[in-house]
């Protein structure tokens, strides 16, 4: 453990990786504890799943594939907000055509794309390692775009994810909200394909405002301490990685899993004594 | 007279058979209305139709005086189910504030006018000392009383209730009730229910409700026979409908 406060101290790698945990743990924090209240996690599964059909697109065309990733996301959370709004019957159907298609799409480019195909492990699996300054502008702003977003619309977005049908009697456009929602969750997803990749965005998304929602009663109150355990996981994850030169990715979200599965119990047991 | 709801000739389907037809209604200010009606006979969308979500094949509905989309925000609307999740992170507090919306400025958390809305409910229907309680801890009774503050913050003109008392006992039932009998100098108050019997003594009129509508003053019927009256004239308008079934 020494040897990774030595690396935090003295190499920027590392306090890129740090500081680009605690950035996308924001954005997970607070997307992440609408996600886990409005029991969405299969769509926002879905939206980071098929972002990769971006990915491999933007790879194929030389482009940065983050460029892409931004494009897909945003794209897919429109097309998979409006097949839950208008087919309800199939929904769950069609996000896993549209997530696995997306997939699909991504690994035809990267396998079209000639060259040396590293990068496919560090979209599908992330890797906080090489997060550069440029990276963590990025991350930053989009940050400060949901969190603004979030601060403009906080009553709309409490008002759709707790009472759709009231919110619309109240006339709020529910369905524009739920879509800006979804949009804010396409953004998060960018942001954390990079600490972890996007097979692993949901489990970051989603773990921390589960834990969180387990010890809180109030919105604002599960969001801050879904960003505190954000924090916490990638930190933590980074750390018990280094030493034994793990990937950090896996690393990171084992320790959420864990943590979640652990206080689950505990939240058992406790409740029952 | 001064009527805030005014409904001419209107008939109502989802595509299929009529749900609703031929309904005219006006209903007054300060009116206590009781509905009434069997399951599916059309109660709900003619609620949701003066609430503007639903738009009538035909005919007309002004609620006061203007298309319901435009005066679905002075309708305060409690809903017969809890549609949300009772372990959602929230408190009676922002629960009850959510009936601001439609109300107050768009952008931003609620301000103070709003809190100001929001206490003033939760005072007259009694529950201000659950202000700060997470509304998955409370008992039937008190989770209604947050439902109906919620529908008054927005300080409505009208309120529409969906079966208020549905889950809770009768000493509560007669609770609420007395509460709305209050609220009803200010307000215009629809009420859905069954149990028509009791809430004869708090309504002016009782609208009966199966495709068709029918309304009775209560003035018309005698105390004793109340019940029984209601009871067999819900009965026969069923079986009218019934007959024009096998007629059509």
């Amino acid at each position: 453990m020494g040897s990774f406060f030595d690396a935090v101290s003295s190499q920027a790698f590392m306090q890129n990786a740090i500081i680009g945990g605690i950035l996308a743990s924001v954005a997970c924090g607070v997307v992440g504890s609408y996600v886990v209240v409005k029991r969405i996690g299969y769509l926002a599964g879905g939206i980071a799943h098929s972002v990769l059909g971006g990915m491999g697109i933007a790879y194929y065309l030389g482009r940065p594939p983050i460029e892409g990733a931004l494009v897909a996301a945003l794209v897919f959370a429109v097309i998979l907000g409006w097949v839950s709004l208008r087919m309800q019957q199939q929904e769950d159907t069609v996000i896993g055509a549209l997530w696995a298609g997306g997939m699909a799409v991504g690994i035809l480019f990267i396998s079209q794309t000639p060259g040396y195909n590293v990068d496919l492990m560090s979209f599908l699996f992330g890797n906080i390692l090489m997060i550069s300054s440029d990276d963590l502008f990025w991350i930053a702003s989009l940050d400060i775009l949901i969190l603004l977003i979030v601060f403009l619309f906080y009553k709309q977005f409490l008002a759709v994810s707790f009472d759709e049908e009231f919110a619309r009697l109240r006339g709020i456009p529910v369905e524009r909200f739920y879509l800006l929602f979804l949009t804010l969750v396409a953004l998060t997803v960018v942001i954390l394909i990079q600490i972890v990749g996007l097979i692993l965005v949901i489990a970051l998304l989603t773990l921390p405002a589960a834990v969180s929602s387990q010890y809180v009663r109030s919105l604002n109150l599960m969001m801050l301490l879904a960003t505190f355990l954000g924090i916490l996981f990638t930190t933590g994850g980074l750390a018990l990685s280094y030493q034994p030169d793990l990937p950090p990715g896996p690393t990171i979200i084992l320790v959420a899993g864990t943590f979640y599965l652990v206080s689950l119990i505990l939240n058992r047991f406790w409740k029952r004594a | 007279m001064d009527s805030v709801i005014k409904i001419r000739d209107l008939h109502f389907s989802y595509g299929g058979p009529k749900i609703l037809e031929n309904i005219e209604i006006d209903i007054q200010r300060n009116e206590f209305i009781g509905m009434v009606g069997p399951n599916g006979s059309g109660k709900t969308t003619l609620l949701k139709i003066i609430m503007g979500v639903l738009t009538p094949d035909a005919g007309t509905v002004e609620v006061l005086g203007k298309p319901p989309f435009q005066s679905v925000k002075e309708i305060g609307y409690m809903p017969q189910l809890t549609p949300f999740l009772r372990d959602f992170p929230i408190n009676v507090e922002e629960t009850v504030l959510m009936g601001r919306l439609g109300k107050t400025s768009s952008i931003g958390f609620f301000n103070k006018a709003d809190k100001r809305a929001a206490e003033k409910a939760m005072d007259d229907v009694e529950i201000l000392d659950l202000r700060k309680r997470a509304i998955g801890s409370l008992s039937g009774g008190q989770l209604q009383r947050v439902l109906i503050a919620r529908a008054l913050t927005c300080e409505p003109e009208i309120m529409i209730l969906d079966e208020p008392t549905a889950n809770v006992d009768m000493k509560v039932e007669k609770d609420i009730f007395d509460m709305l009998k209050q609220l009803n100098e200010k307000i215009t108050i629809i009420v859905v229910t069954h149990d028509i019997g009791f809430i004869s003594q708090y309504i002016h009129r009782v609208a009966c409700i199966n495709r068709t509508l029918i309304c009775h003053p209560t003035s018309e019927l005698t105390g004793e026979t109340i019940e029984n009256m209601y009871g067999s004239h819900v009965h026969m308008v069923h079986h009218h409908h019934e007959d024009e079934k096998n007629h059509g």
